[in-house]
C-alpha cells in the first residue's frame, strides 16, 4: 500500500471496479425508452411521459441535438415581471429606513427570480436549455446575498440570459463575457479593482475556479490579471453614473492601470492616456490576457472543464479507468477551438454515456431532485425556491465563490429529511382524478405487473428486484386481487390513495434520489 | 424503529462495505484486547471547533500595537494601540471587539484573565495556498500535500474516529460521533469508511424530518458504483432516522444558563452547550463563522474599531464568553475544550478597498478551563519585516500542532495513531493538559526532568534523565514548528540516571520529546556551532 492510499487522500468512495467503459464513439442505435429515460434524466430536470414518447426511437446525435437547442436563434423568454428593469438607490447611501425598503424590494424581486427559473425548468420542453444554465450558474457563482450586501436581482437575471446564451458557446468569448459582466464585477470585487490598488479577488478566481483550476499560475500572475483588470464599473442603481445606460457595464480610464503587464510570462503593452479607451482596453487588454490564458495554459483549461462537466453530467466520481475517456474529450475541446457545443455534444452522445454502469450512477441534483418531481407528475411546485434552499441549493445564491460541491454533499442527515418532507407534501397535492389520469398515461396500465414494472423504469434508473417490485405491488393493490387492478385503475377514488401510497414509499427508496 | 434495530440494520449495510473496503484506513485486528473499546468511547471529552471560513485577519485580531511596522503597512485599516486590549504588561494586544468591556464578561480578554483562554500566534504550514477553498481542505483535512491536484477527501476527525473504532459504521455508537450545526456536512467529519457526523440546524426538525426517513430496502452488494452511491444515500438515511430521537431527547433535557440570543456563532454555541447539558455524547462539534473574506471595506472608514471585520470578531468573543460562563455554572466546563481554526491570515498590507487581500499564517485561540489548558500565549508577535516572497507572514507554529495535542492528550489517542491521522509525527504544542491515571516514571517535575547540556550545545549534546523504574522510552527531534526532525533514543532504559547523546545537528532551535509510556515531556535547546 502506497502511502497516499494509506493516508486516504485518493478519493471518497472508491472508483468504479468495473473495466474500462465504452468510449466516445457515437452511440449509433435507435434510442430505446430507457436510453432516452437515461439522457432525459441527466439533460433536464427530469423526464416528462410526452418527451419520452417523442424521443423513443431517435438516434442519439438528433434527441441530443433537439435536447441542445439553437441558443442565439430562440424566443426570448416570458419576463420574470416589469422589475427587471426598474432601478433602485444603492441601499448603502442613504437612511436605514429606505435601506432596508430597497433591500425588501430585492429580497421579495429574487424570490421571484428564482421561482421564474424553476418554473422554466419545470415546463421546458425541446430544447432542454435549464440543466446547461444550471450548470454554468454553479461555475461562474455569483451570490444573491454577498459579502457587502446583495447584488441586484435585476442583474442576476441579466447574467442568468447570458449563461442561457452562452451555454453552448465558445468557452473563451465566455469567460470574456463573464469577466466584464455586472453581477460579477460587483460580486468579486472588480468595481473596486483600481490602478494603484488592485483587487486581486476576481483575477484569482478567474483562474482557480473558472477556466484552469488551482496550481497553473503564480502569485505574480494573480497580481498582474487584476492590474489588467482595473478602472470597470457596473451600473446597479438609479442614483450611480450609467455611460452606458443601467444594468451595463462601463470603464472608467483613470482608474486603469495603464503600465505594461506580464501575464503567464507574455507581455502585454503599456499604453497611453489616448488609447485609454473602454474599447481598446477591453480588446487589447481584457480579450488578450484571455487570449494568453487559452495559449499557456490550453492543456490545464481543457482537462479542468472536461472534468466539471463530465462530473456534473456522466459521473461525479470518475474512475482512473475513465482517464482515456476524458483525454478524448478534452482533446475534442482543444480541437474545436474551445467550442462547446461540439464537446457537449459528443460526451452524450458517446457509447460511454449509454454505458450501462454509468446508468443510475449520478446523485440528483435539488433542481433535479424537485422539479423532477412535478415534471415526471405532471403537477405544479408550490414554494420551491425555499424548498431547494432547505436542500442546500439556494439557486443563484450558492454557499460561496467555488458554487455547491455537489455529489455526495447533496445527501446529508440534514438534507435528506428534507427531501422526503418536501415530496410527501408534493405527493399530497395529487388529486384523485390527476392519478386517474397520470396512470392511464403508461401504456401497460390495465395489468398490474405491467403498470407497476412502467411506473419503476419510469422513475427508477435501473431495475429493481423481484422482492421489491412484490412490494410496490402489493402497495398499489392495497390487498385488492390482482384481477381488480384495471377497475381500481379506472377508478380515481381508488386508484388515487393507492398511486400516493406507492410514491411515499418511492421517495424513500435510496434509487428514488439516483439518476 | 427501534434503535436496536437500526444497529443492527446499519451492521448488514456495512459488512459488506467492509468487505469490499478499499485500501484507505487500515483496521486493527479484530483480537480480544483490542476488541476493547477505545479509551476515546470511555471518555466524556468535548472538543469545539469554530471555523472562521474566510481567512480571519490575524493581524487585526492581535494587534502588533508595538510595531510601527504595523501602521505603515496598514494607513487606514490599523487599529490605534490606545484602543486594543492589553494582556499584563507584555506585547501582546487584542482587538476592542474581542476583550474589554463592552462584551459579555470581558470577552477574550476577560477568558485570558481567567486562566481559560490561550493564543497561538501564527500559525500555518509549508508553501501557504492562498485558495480558500484549497486552504480550508488543508486545514480541515490535516494534510498539507505539496501536490495540489491531490484530492483531500478525509478529515483529521474522520480519519481518527475510522482508525480508532474498527467497527466503525457497521456498529453505530448511540450518538452521533460528532455534531456540525448547519450546513453541509464538512471534510472535517468524512472518512473513507463513511461521515463520523451529522449537520443539524434545528433538533425537533431533525427529529420530525428524520423520524422514519429509513428506506425500506436492503443494502445493495457493493459491485459497482450504483450500488456504492445506493448504499452511501441509505446509510445517511437511517443514521437521521437513528439519531433523530437521541438528539431532540438530549436537546430536551438539556438547559442554558446564559442568553445567547437567537443568531449567529452563540447561538450556535448556544445549541452545543445545550446538547451538552442534555447528556449527548458527541466528541466533536463544529461551528462555523462565514464573512472573514474582507477584501473590501473591512472596517468603517469614520472609526477602524467598527464594521464587518470588528462585528464578526465580537460575535466570536461573545459567543466563547457566553458558552464558558453557561458551561461552568452547568458543570461541564473541565469536559470542554474549543479551538478557531481559519484557513489563512490575511496579507499585511492592505488592498486599496480598505480591506485586506489573502495572506499565509494566521492566529488561533483555545478555550477550556484551566485544568484542561494552559492559559498563556505561544509563539511570539509577527515578524513584519522578514515575509515570504509574496510578502506575507511567515509561520511559527505547523498547524498540525493543535490537532496533535488534541489528539494526544485530550482523545488519549496513541503517539503512532497521531502519526498515522497526520501524516506524520508532530509534536503537541501542550496547549492542553494531558490527563493521566498513572504516575510518570520519571524522577522530577516537568520541568527539570529531562535535561540538556550543555544549552546551547556547540560540539556535543547530552540528554539526562533519571527513571522510578526501568521503562521504554523514545525521544524525538523536531523543529520549532514541530515538525519531526529526526529519533535520538527509542528503547528500554534502566532505573535510575541514563545519559544519551544527541546527534550532531546543524545550527538552530530545536524541540526534544520525550515520551515514556503515556507521560510526554518536551525541552527547546539551540545549537550553535
Amino acid at each position: 500500500m502506497n502511502r497516499r492510499a494509506f493516508l486516504g487522500l485518493e478519493r471518497h468512495a472508491p472508483p468504479r471496479l468495473t473495466e474500462p467503459l465504452a468510449s466516445i464513439e457515437p452511440y449509433d442505435v435507435p434510442l430505446s425508452r430507457d436510453d432516452v429515460l437515461h439522457l432525459l434524466r441527466r439533460l433536464t430536470c427530469g423526464p416528462s411521459v410526452a418527451l419520452v414518447e417523442q424521443l423513443t426511437g431517435k438516434r442519439a446525435e438528433e434527441a441530443v441535438a433537439l435536447l441542445l437547442g439553437e441558443p442565439g436563434t430562440e424566443p426570448p423568454l416570458p419576463s420574470p415581471g416589469p422589475w427587471v428593469d426598474q432601478a433602485q438607490e444603492d441601499p448603502r447611501g442613504v437612511d436605514i429606513v429606505t435601506r432596508g425598503q430597497i433591500e425588501a424590494t430585492w429580497q421579495a424581486n429574487f424570490k421571484r427570480l428564482q421561482e421564474w427559473w424553476i418554473e422554466l425548468m419545470r415546463t421546458e420542453t425541446l430544447p432542454a436549455r435549464e440543466k446547461l444554465t444550471l450548470f454554468w450558474s454553479g461555475h461562474f457563482t455569483t451570490e444573491f446575498t454577498y459579502d457587502l450586501g446583495y447584488i441586484p436581482p435585476q442583474v442576476l437575471y441579466r447574467q442568468n440570459l447570458m449563461l442561457r446564451r452562452m451555454r453552448l458557446g465558445n468557452f473563451r468569448m465566455f469567460l470574456e463575457e463573464v469577466t466584464l459582466d455586472c453581477a460579477m464585477l460587483e460580486y468579486l470585487g472588480g468595481t473596486l479593482n483600481v490602478a494603484g490598488t488592485p483587487n486581486e479577488n476576481y483575477a484569482r478566481e478567474m483562474m482557480e475556479l473558472y477556466s484552469t483550476g488551482i496550481g497553473w499560475y503564480t502569485e505574480g500572475d494573480v497580481k498582474e490579471a487584476a492590474r489588467v483588470l482595473t478602472g470597470w464599473k457596473a451600473s446597479l442603481y438609479s442614483d450611480a453614473p450609467a455611460p452606458n445606460g443601467i444594468f451595463n457595464t462601463w470603464f472608467k480610464p483613470s482608474d486603469h492601470d495603464i503600465g505594461a503587464k506580464q501575464f503567464l510570462g507574455v507581455t502585454i503593452p503599456a499604453r497611453d492616456q489616448d488609447t485609454n479607451t473602454e474599447y481598446l482596453v477591453r480588446t487589447q487588454e481584457v480579450r488578450r490576457m484571455i487570449e494568453i490564458l487559452f495559449e499557456q495554459r490550453a492543456e490545464a483549461i481543457a482537462r479542468f472543464m472536461v472534468g466539471k462537466l463530465y462530473r456534473f453530467f456522466v459521473y461525479s466520481n470518475p474512475a482512473a479507468t475513465d482517464a482515456t475517456v476524458l483525454a478524448a474529450l478534452m482533446d475534442v475541446f482543444m480541437r474545436n477551438d474551445f467550442e462547446l457545443r461540439p464537446l457537449v455534444q459528443t460526451m452524450l452522445t458517446s457509447k460511454h454515456f449509454f454505458d450501462p454502469a454509468n446508468r443510475g450512477v449520478q446523485i440528483k441534483t435539488p433542481a433535479d431532485y424537485v422539479v423532477g418531481l412535478a415534471r415526471q407528475l405532471g403537477v405544479t411546485l408550490s414554494g420551491a425556491a425555499d424548498a431547494l434552499a432547505r436542500m442546500e441549493q439556494d439557486l443563484i445564491d450558492p454557499p460561496d465563490v467555488s458554487g455547491w460541491p455537489g455529489y455526495r454533499t447533496w445527501i446529508s442527515t440534514k438534507t435528506f429529511p428534507q427531501r422526503i418532507a418536501y415530496a410527501n407534501q408534493v405527493i399530497a397535492s395529487i388529486s384523485d382524478q390527476h392519478a386517474q389520469q397520470f396512470i392511464q398515461k403508461f401504456p401497460g396500465w390495465r395489468t398490474i405487473d405491467t403498470c407497476v414494472t412502467e411506473l419503476c423504469q419510469y422513475f427508477l434508473p435501473r431495475p429493481i428486484s423481484a422482492d421489491r417490485t412484490a412490494y410496490y405491488k402489493s402497495i398499489l393493490l392495497a390487498g385488492a386481487p390482482s384481477y381488480e387492478w384495471s377497475s381500481i385503475a379506472a377508478d380515481a377514488q381508488a386508484v388515487g390513495p393507492r398511486l400516493r401510497s406507492l410514491l411515499r414509499a418511492m421517495v424513500k427508496a435510496p434509487d428514488f434520489h439516483l439518476c | 424503529m427501534k434503535r436496536r434495530d437500526f444497529l443492527r440494520a446499519a451492521a448488514a449495510l456495512t459488512t459488506t462495505a467492509a468487505a469490499t473496503q478499499i485500501a484507505g484506513v487500515p483496521v486493527r485486528a479484530s483480537s480480544p484486547v483490542l476488541a476493547l473499546p477505545p479509551r476515546i468511547m470511555e471518555s466524556d471529552n468535548v472538543l469545539i471547533i469554530i471555523q472562521l471560513f474566510g481567512g480571519n485577519d490575524a493581524l487585526n485580531t492581535v494587534i502588533p500595537a508595538e510595531n510601527d511596522e504595523y501602521y505603515r503597512l496598514r494607513p487606514t485599516l490599523a487599529i490605534p494601540k490606545n484602543k486594543a486590549w492589553r494582556w499584563l504588561s507584555t506585547d501582546l494586544y487584542l482587538h476592542p471587539s474581542l476583550a474589554g468591556d463592552g462584551l459579555y464578561g470581558g470577552g477574550l480578554g476577560g477568558l485570558m484573565d481567567q486562566g481559560r483562554l490561550a493564543i497561538v500566534q501564527d500559525v500555518g504550514y509549508d508553501n501557504p495556498n492562498l485558495s480558500h477553498f484549497r486552504s480550508t481542505d488543508i486545514w480541515l483535512s490535516g494534510i498539507n500535500s505539496s501536490d495540489p491536484f491531490v484530492r483531500l477527501s478525509e478529515g483529521w476527525i474522520g480519519r481518527f474516529f475510522a482508525r480508532v473504532l474498527p467497527d466503525f459504521p457497521a456498529v453505530l455508537p448511540e450518538h452521533p460521533l460528532c455534531v456540525q450545526i448547519g450546513g453541509t456536512l464538512s471534510l472535517l467529519f468524512q472518512s473513507a469508511k463513511g461521515d463520523v457526523g451529522i449537520a443539524l440546524t434545528d433538533p425537533q426538525k431533525f427529529f420530525e424530518l428524520g423520524r422514519g426517513a429509513s428506506p425500506d430496502e436492503e443494502p445493495l452488494p457493493e459491485l459497482d458504483a450504483f450500488a456504492r452511491e445506493f448504499n452511501y444515500i441509505r446509510s445517511v438515511a437511517m443514521q437521521a432516522d437513528g439519531y433523530s430521537r437521541a438528539v431532540l431527547d438530549a436537546y430536551n433535557r438539556g438547559r442554558t444558563t446564559v442568553d445567547y440570543g437567537s443568531r449567529g456563532l452563540p447561538a450556535q454555541l448556544g445549541m452545543i452547550a445545550r446538547l451538552i447539558s442534555g447528556g449527548l455524547k458527541t466528541k466533536v462539534y463544529l461551528c462555523y463563522l462565514g464573512g472573514f473574506d474582507t477584501h473590501v471595506q473591512q472596517q468603517e472608514a469614520d472609526d477602524v474599531t467598527k464594521g464587518v471585520h470588528p462585528s464578526l470578531l465580537s460575535q466570536l468573543a461573545n459567543g466563547v464568553a457566553l458558552f464558558m460562563q453557561d458551561a461552568l455554572q452547568q458543570g461541564f466546563a473541565h469536559r470542554v475544550v474549543g479551538i478557531t481554526i481559519s484557513e489563512f491570515g490575511r496579507r499585511p498590507y492592505e488592498n486599496g478597498s480598505r480591506g485586506t487581500d489573502h495572506g499565509a499564517a494566521g492566529v488561533q485561540f483555545v478555550f477550556g478551563d484551566g485544568t484542561s489548558i494552559r492559559s498563556s500565549r505561544f509563539g511570539t508577535m509577527p515578524d513584519l519585516q522578514n515575509l515570504d516572497a509574496n510578502g506575507d507572514l511567515i509561520y511559527q507554529h505547523d498547524y498540525r500542532r493543535l490537532y496533535a495535542d488534541i489528539l494526544l492528550n485530550w482523545f488519549d489517542a496513541t503517539a503512532e495513531d497521531t502519526a498515522a491521522i497526520l501524516g506524520e509525527r508532530i509534536a503537541p504544542l501542550n496547549v492542553i493538559k494531558r490527563r493521566t491515571t498513572t504516575s510518570s516514571p520519571l524522577v522530577g517535575t516537568e520541568e527539570n526532568a529531562v535535561v540538556i547540556a550543555p544549552n546551547p550545545v556547540s560540539s556535543t549534546g547530552q540528554v539526562m534523565l533519571s527513571l522510578r523504574q526501568m521503562a521504554a522510552v523514545v525521544l524525538e527531534l523536531y523543529n520549532t514548528r514541530g515538525q519531526f526532525v529526526g529519533e535520538v533514543f527509542h528503547g528500554l532504559l534502566p532505573e535510575g540516571n541514563s545519559q544519551l547523546p544527541l546527534p550532531p545537528l546543524q545550527s538552530g532551535s530545536y524541540l526534544l520529546q520525550c515520551r515514556v509510556g503515556e507521560h510526554l515531556v518536551h525541552r527547546s535547546f539551540t545549537v550553535a556551532r
